[in-house]
Parts: C-alpha cells; structure tokens; sequence
C-alpha cells in the first residue's frame, strides 16, 4: 500500500520513466534488426510490431500501480477543470448559483434549528419537562377564562383548540407538587424579576434577574464557573441574600469569574454577596431571556417590597413557572398520569364559587429540553416562512442547473458522439459527465459554505434589531451543512445523470450527420423554465406583499413626532428614590434636559408611546365620567410639555404643564376620540374623569388629536393624558426634541444623570424612529429578506430562461436563415423567437396565479392593511416577471434577428 | 518466473531481458514484447525487483532491473512449482 502511494504521489515521474524505458526498448530493437540488413524504416516499423501497442502497454502497466478507477477518476478531473475553465461563464454562473441556494438555506435552517430545536445546555436535558396548564377549550365561541385565576404575572398563550395555555402556578401548588414527588427527581420554581439595577463598586447597571427556587440549579445540573450555586437553604426566609451571577456579568463587572466570589453588591439598592457565577454557556430556561443575575426565591420579598410577600400564600395568583426532572425510567406521559389529579385536587380547594369550580385548569406536561418556548412561539412561523421561500430558491437553482447542463450536454452532443465512435465506452462517458457536474456541484457547495456563514452573520444582525436583549446566538450548524452539502451532490448527480444517460445513446451515427443536438429535450427544458417563472412568481408576490405591509406600516399616521426625537429611560425607584421626592427628582432632570443646547423642549412619560401597553405600570383600573364607565382607553401619564415635544395637536384646552404638581389639582389632557365619544359635541374641558381604584378626580383641562398609542396595527385608541407628577410612576421614559445627530445629546444626558445621582443607570437610549422601527421589525426583516429573495429568483429565473432561449435559437440558425432568404423581416424573427418566450412565461403564471392566491393566505397573519391576494401586488408581480422574461428573451432574440442567412446556409 | 530467472542471473534492463530469454530459448519464447513492461511493474510493486536507473552496454541511459531478496524467495516457490507441474504432467503423457 504504502509503494502504492508513493507511486500516486510521482506518478507522472514514473510514467515518464516507462515511456523512456519503451522508447529504448523500441530504438534498440530497430539498431539490432537495422544491423540485421533492415532498412532503417523497416526496422522501426518491425519493432513496433512485435512490441505490440505502446500506448496500450503504458496503460497497462500504469494500471498495475493504480486501480483503473482511481487514474481515470484523476483524468475525468483534469478534463472537468479544463472543460469548465474553457466554458468560464457557464461554470461560473453554476457555481455561484448553486452555492446562493445552498448558503441562503444553510443559513435559515441553522437558524431554525437554534431556535426551533436545539437543546438547553445542562446535563441530559431530555429528562426535563415543564409544566403548564391548559384552560378547558372555549364552547359555542365564547371565550373562557378560568375564574380561579385572580391574577396573574406572565404570559397565557393560545393552544389547542383555542385553550389558554400558561406557565404560571400560585405558590401553593409549587409546594404541593413538590412534596413527595414519585415522578420527579426534583422540582423545581422560578420566575422573570424583570429588569434591576445592579449596583457594583458604586457602579449602576441595568441587569435582568432571575428568581429561582433552590432546587433550580440542583434541578438543571448545572455546575458553576466558580464559587457555588443557590441551594435550598439560601432560599428560605430570613436567609441572608445571596445572589448568583452569569458569566457575562462576572466579566464585564468583576474582570473574570473568580474576582466576583464574595464581592457585595446592590440590587435595586439592597445588599447581596455574590456567592457563585454560573457557568458560560449557561442561559437559564428560556432561550430568549439570558438572566444576569439569579436571585433565591424569597428575596423577592427584600427586593420588591413587603407586598411581595402575599405572593407565596395567595392561591389565586398566578406567578411561578415550574420545571422538573423526571426520575430514570419515569416516561413524561407516566408523570402527567401521576401529577394532574394532585394539580386537580389542590387547584379545586382554591375555588370559592361554582363558577370558579366548572372551569378549573388541567395540568400538563410538556418536554423542557428545548427550554421555554417564548423564541420559540415568536419566531417559528416567520422562520418557516422563510425557509419555504429559500426551499423554493434551491428549487429554481436546482431546476436552473440542470436546464444548464441539459443545454450544454446537448451543444456537446457532437463531442460525444466522436467518443463514442472512437470507441470509449458508455460507461465512462456517463462517468465522465457525472464527474464534470459533481465538480461543479461541490464547487458550489464549498462557495455555499461561505456564503452560509455570512448569512447567519447577517440574519443575526437582521434579526437582533427587533427585541432587545436579544441574546440568541445562530451558530452555522454543521449537520446542516452536511446535508445541504449532500444536497448539492445529489443534485450535481441528478442533473449530471440525466442529460449524460440521453447524449451517450448509442445513436452516434444521426448526431455526428446532424452535428447539432436532437430534440425531445427542448420539452424537459421547456418545463425547467416554467417552473422557474412559476416559482420566481411566488416569490415576487410574497415580496410585493411584505414590501406593501411595510409601505402602509410607515405610512401610518402616527399622530405625533417620528423624527427628531431622543428617547432614554430611568428608573429612579430601584436606585432607593421614593414618592413624594422621585417626582422631583424627575422634574428637576427634565429641566435640566430642556436647558442642554440643541434641545428645544424636553419630556417624559412612563414609557414611549409605541411601547406604552407593554411597558405596563400604567393605571389599568376603571375610570368613569359620570357614572358612565369608560370602555377601551389607555392611560398614558405624561410630565411637562408632553404634547408640544411630541409635536401633538392641541385641539382644546392646555397642556400638562409645571404647575400640575403633586399636590394640586389633579388634571387630565383626553383625546379627540375620548371627547366625542363621550362628550358628544359638548367642550369637555373642565368636566371630570374618576379613577375608581385610586379614588380620585381628575379635571380635564384640554383635547388632544388622536395618536396611534401603544403599536403601530392597533387603531388610534382612546386615550387620557395624566399628569405624571401626580402619579409618581417608578420607571419613566425621556423625550428630548432634537436638532441634528441624536449621538451628539447622549453623552451629555450621561452627565447630568450621574450628577444628580449615579446610582440611576441611563437605559433604552434610542431615537423614536428606531423605537417605532422596533414594534415592526419583523416587517422590516422580512420586506428586506424578500425582496433580496426575489431579486434572486427573478435573476436566476432570466438566467435560465436566457439560455434556454439562446440555446434554441443556436439550434435554429439553420431554420432562421431559410426564412430570412425567404425574405421574413427581422422584427418577425425577433417575434418569433419573443413569443416562445412570452409563452414560456404565460405558461408559468397560469400555474403559478392560483398557487399564489392560496399561499398567500398562509402568510396573512403578517400583512399590515394588505389584503393577502392583493391584485395590485399581484398584477405589480405578474408585469415584473413579463418584462424580465422580454429582457432576458431579447437578447438572443436580437442575435437571431442578426443571422446572415447566407452564413446560415452554408454552415447547414 | 522468466524474468526472475534472467535477473537472479544478471542485472538488465528491460530490452536486455527479452533478448536474454529469446536468445536463451534459442527463439522458441517469442512472446509480445510489450507485455514486459506490465509485467515488470507488477514485479516491482510485488517488491520482488528493484529498478533503479543505469546506463546500458552502449552508453544510454535506461532502467537496470535487480533481483531482490523477497524476488529469489519468489523464484525459489516459483520453479517449485513448476518443477512439480511439469513433473506431473511429464507423468500423465508417459503414461499413456
């Protein structure tokens, strides 16, 4: 083997060799023969006789070293680089095709797959399971809420049937399952502490926390990066407040994991010692929140204050999320059995009415390997949108390469046939061809393979401009790779086979008379082509859709300032500020706001108007006029000059103003919605509206225009300005109306916080126009995306009907001539050959129209004011397509109009 | 067989063995002279010969073939071999 290999490795030293060793042994056969009385000539040509076939022999000889296989595979190589670099622009164009599809789709499926299916990082994530429970499913259209619950922290989310499915349990049946648990190795609790400010070394930063049972990190099996985790004695009342930081945070705060162990910080102003750092890849339950910071359980009560405390014996409110361990040889369907008639026994104690008692949740157990599926929910639909259009580019680009080597292994139907008749075998003939597309086709995938790392790069970055914190990190999957690699090989074989089988039919005779290619593949390509236009019509709707919905998006009428404006958030209240002085505290940093040069007036609400139904903390209670209840308005509490800097119509009335102060008069700014409907033509300025639950009046002093508050889909709700010194919200949001660069202001909005505070970190600094951007980012990712896919389609769809087109009018030079001395007009020709092409494209869309019409509706739930078979997208897409295909027809079009007939002729 | 027999005799190269076993078979050998060559290659791959470049009686260069130690073993078997089939064969004609 290894005299084999050094053989491969100077085979061509070698073969030299033997040539030379037979070339002697030929020259000395002839001097001996020529010494025999042979002339020299005769001599030679006797040598040559009894030496036999040189060439054969060399072959021979060379074959004993090396399989045939093997040596002809090096040649068929060599031939493919050679016949691939005397074609450059079809094997570019191949390539580059072939490596676009099979990067766009490495790209989106390693994405799916991190966000779709890949597993937490902890020990034998398989035996984890979460449980949530499922409201009975509406009947007779009425939706059911399940009166046992009295509230709730967290999301409920639709499932089957249109249940409600949620991840929330009172405290109580926390404790209740946890106690001899027969299908459980451990259970264990925690829920979302929101957003704090952890203060380390007098240095404030924003840090999202964790509060997590004492089981959590025994449960997840997780070990730390240093120090220890939580155990069931640091979550106990009264147990001195520890806390466990991530990885990240240990570095960026501490310089490395080690340093932070034992290190006293502040969260929300309270002390804590760092006791552990979990480890690096560790990211919690949820892939989409990665903690900073992991609380015990009970410091909620230090942190969130005494009322916290109510929390954990109230069995009608809804809060901690539960994760557990399934025992070895426990299946999850084993525990369900075991586990929902404890839920079911325990949840019916909580119920105090009959009507409480009919619908009360059932438990169910769902596979926790994949972490909570918040990401999960979000992104899969649009994700799989996205992959069935990259499908369908692989598609085009499948059908677009072999329409490709389909044309040339007919244009080199005449070369085959020469080997044929020269007598190389079908075989290897076929095998040649195959080796030529294989070549091209991992050329491609190696090109793909680039082009997929890229994209995830890129659609990270596409993506990550939507939510903040998003802490989803795509990695290019190499499973994935692996299988799209194999894809580009299998349809290099396929595509390679096909034409290869047909162009070696033993017919050598009729092509070498004819020396152009037959016939009946011009059908196979014809159905090529139309598939291609069928499939890029798809596509080109989908765009147009996407591409409207985001039009209409940014053409809505917002009703207040987009542009200009600087938005920044503070939250005084975990920094130790409390009411009455917090007010203060904000009115006097929005003046100092006002007076930075450059800022014409300055603001602050509890949170951005886009933002402001998510942001909570906002009165939710009932508010009456009268004793009319007021149904569908939100409360905004806006500080000083709200409406100027938000450049919002005053229509009556004033403003929110400095002296709305603490304690006078409370006042309210209503919009023009609220005022008609309730007041009717009536002014309403000077009326009152009654907070119920804070048992107060407030006197409306002005009418504003109508805003689109609270997302940019929902129609301009009704809305009441309350003046946000009298409420005295805990978090507020900034406005800064500027002139110029926003980046200018922030540094300046740095200093003036740490002055009068340093412990209160800066967060969220964003211009309004990005904030907004941010509500429709998944709009905006996905109008971007499509048009790239479709200006893709629309490209490779030309390319390949291009050369379908040029092809068939290679093959006609014969025909076209004839006509042309026959006298036909050029514009005829170019009409001629024009038709075939509208006709091609016309095909296609009669396909490709109903498909649409019933695909679309699978993306209605993304469209914004877009009807999902809009006919204007549709007809918009239909007219591109016919001009690309004019475009990409005219050109050979035009060639054929320029035949001279007479070089036609006599070339036939 | 051969041409282990010509080389454990005399290095040669390959011309030099065919004339060697033609001439020694007083001509009754005439095989294609070609088919040397494939067989040579199978011989060095079999690390029974050794070729290593030379020069010939008259002055050009060609490659010298060597008999090896594993090539005389070879040989060895070889005539063996031969020695018993053509024994068994020389047998069954006197027998008839």
């Amino acid at each position: 083997m290894l005299r084999r290999l050094r053989y491969w490795v100077e085979s061509a030293k070698r073969s030299e060799a033997l040539r030379e060793e037979m070339e002697l042994h030929l020259a000395e056969k002839a001097a001996e023969l020529q010494a025999d009385g042979m002339t020299a000539e005769r001599a030679r040509a006797e040598a040559q006789r009894r030496f036999g076939n040189v060439g054969l022999k060399h072959e021979e000889s060379r074959e004993i070293w090396m399989t045939r296989f093997w040596s002809e595979l090096v040649q068929d190589v060599r031939y493919g680089c050679r016949t691939m670099t005397a074609n450059k622009a079809f094997s570019a164009l191949a390539v580059l095709l072939l490596a676009l599809g099979i990067g766009a789709n490495t790209a989106i499926y390693s994405f799916i797959e991190s966000i779709l299916l890949r597993s937490l990082p902890v020990a034998d994530p398989e035996s984890l399971v979460v449980l949530n429970w499922h409201s009975r499913p509406p009947q007779e259209g009425n939706e059911e809420w399940v009166h046992v619950m009295h509230g709730v922290q967290g999301v409920l989310w639709p499932g089957d049937k249109g249940a409600m499915v949620s991840g929330m349990f009172p405290y109580g049946a926390f404790e209740t399952l946890r106690e001899e648990n027969p299908v459980f190795s451990t259970l264990f609790g925690y829920f979302k502490g929101r957003n704090r400010n952890l203060a380390v070394r007098g240095q404030a930063t924003s840090a999202s926390a964790e509060y997590v049972t004492g089981e959590y990190f025994r449960g997840l099996a997780v070990s730390p990066a240093a120090g220890r985790l939580i155990d069931s004695e640091d979550d106990r009342p009264g147990a001195a407040p520890v806390a466990v930081i991530s990885f990240a945070t240990s570095q960026n705060c501490f310089g490395g994991p080690p340093h932070a162990i034992g290190q006293s910080v502040l969260v929300d102003n309270i002390p804590f010692t760092v006791i552990g750092v979990a480890g690096p890849e560790f990211f919690g339950v949820d892939p989409a929140v990665a903690p900073d910071l992991y609380l015990p359980l009970h410091t909620n009560v230090l942190v969130d204050g005494a009322g916290a405390a109510r929390m954990y014996g109230d069995g009608n409110f809804y809060w901690i999320e539960m994760m557990g361990r399934l025992r070895p040889g426990v299946s999850m369907a084993q525990a369900q059995a075991a586990l929902a008639p404890r839920f079911h026994q325990w949840v019916a104690t909580t119920a105090k009415t009959d009507g409480e008692r009919a619908k009360l949740p059932a438990l169910i157990l769902n596979p926790g390997a994949e972490g909570l599926g918040s990401l999960r929910r979000q992104y899969s639909k649009p994700l799989y949108v996205l992959l069935a259009m990259v499908g369908l580019i692989l598609a085009i680009t499948c059908a677009n390469i072999a329409n490709l080597l389909l044309a040339r292994a007919a244009a080199r139907c005449l070369e085959m046939a020469v080997r044929l008749s020269l007598g190389a075998g079908r075989f290897r003939v076929v095998r040649q061809l195959l080796t030529e597309s294989l070549l091209l086709a991992s050329l491609g995938g190696a090109l793909g393979v680039l082009f997929a790392i890229w994209g995830v790069g890129s659609l990270t970055f596409l993506l990550s401009n939507g939510p903040e914190n998003f802490t989803l990190h795509a990695e290019l999957n190499w499973n994935v790779l692996g299988v799209t690699a194999a894809l580009s090989v299998v349809c290099g074989l396929l595509f390679g086979l096909a034409p290869a089988i047909q162009s070696t039919r033993p017919d050598v005779m009729a092509a070498l008379k004819n020396g152009r290619g037959g016939g009946p593949r011009r059908r196979a390509q014809h159905v090529l082509v139309v598939a291609q236009i069928a499939i890029s019509f798809l596509i080109l709707v989908a765009a147009g859709l996407f591409v409207r919905t985001l039009n209409k998006l940014h053409s809505v009428q917002l009703g207040y300032a987009r542009e200009n404006i600087l938005l920044f958030s503070l939250n005084a209240r975990q920094a130790g500020h409390r009411a009455p002085e917090i007010a203060t505290f904000y009115a006097n940093l929005r003046k100092r706001f006002e007076s930075i040069p450059g800022v014409s007036s300055a603001t602050l609400s509890q949170s951005s108007i886009i933002s402001a139904d998510r942001a909570g903390e906002t009165y939710r209670g009932t508010m009456k006029i009268g004793a009319v209840t007021i149904a569908g308005a939100g409360v905004m509490l806006a500080g000083p000059r709200f409406l100027t800097t938000m450049q919002i119509p005053i229509l009556a009335g004033r403003e929110i103003d400095d002296h709305d102060q603490p304690g006078s008069t409370p006042v309210a700014v209503i919009s023009e919605r609220l005022a008609r409907t309730y007041f009717g033509n009536d002014n309403p300025v000077g009326r009152r509206i009654t907070f119920q639950d804070e048992k107060r009046d407030l006197e409306i002093v002005g009418v504003s225009a109508n805003l689109r508050y609270g997302g940019l889909k929902e129609e301009s709700p009704m809305t009441v300005f309350a003046a946000a010194s009298q409420f005295s919200p805990d978090r507020v949001t900034y406005a800064l109306r500027i002139v110029g660069d926003s980046l200018r202001y922030v540094r300046s909005v740095h200093e003036i916080v740490r002055e009068a505070d340093s412990h209160v970190p800066v967060t969220n600094v964003v211009t309004q126009a990005a904030e907004i951007d941010r509500t429709i980012s998944r709009e905006v990712t996905f109008a971007k995306l499509c048009t790239g896919f479709a200006v893709l389609a629309l490209l490779i769809a030309c390319v390949g009907l291009y050369g379908t087109v040029s092809y068939s009018v290679a093959r006609q030079v014969g025909e076209i001539g004839i006509r042309m001395a026959l006298g036909a007009q050029r514009g005829a020709v170019v009409w001629m050959v024009l038709r075939r092409v509208l006709l091609l494209a016309a095909v296609g869309l009669a396909i490709s129209v109903p498909a649409a019409l019933s695909a679309s509706q699978l993306v209605k739930s993304f469209l914004f004011e877009t009807p999902p078979n809009d006919p204007g997208t549709l007809a918009l897409a239909g007219v591109v397509l016919l001009s690309a295909a004019i475009l990409a027809g005219y050109a050979p079009a035009r060639r054929a109009s320029r035949i001279d007939p007479l070089a036609a002729l006599r070339h036939e | 067989m051969l041409i282990l027999r010509t080389l454990s005799l005399r290095d040669l190269h390959g011309y030099g063995i065919v004339q060697f076993i033609q001439q020694s078979s007083d001509n009754d050998l005439l095989v294609e002279e070609g088919s040397l060559y494939p067989a040579l290659q199978r011989l060095e791959l079999n690390g029974w010969i050794d070729g290593v470049w030379g020069v010939t009686s008259n002055n050009r260069r060609a490659r010298i073939y060597k008999i090896t130690a594993a090539g005389r073993k070879q040989l060895a078997v070889e005539t063996r071999q031969y020695a018993k089939l053509t024994l068994a064969i020389a047998r069954v004609m006197g027998a008839e």
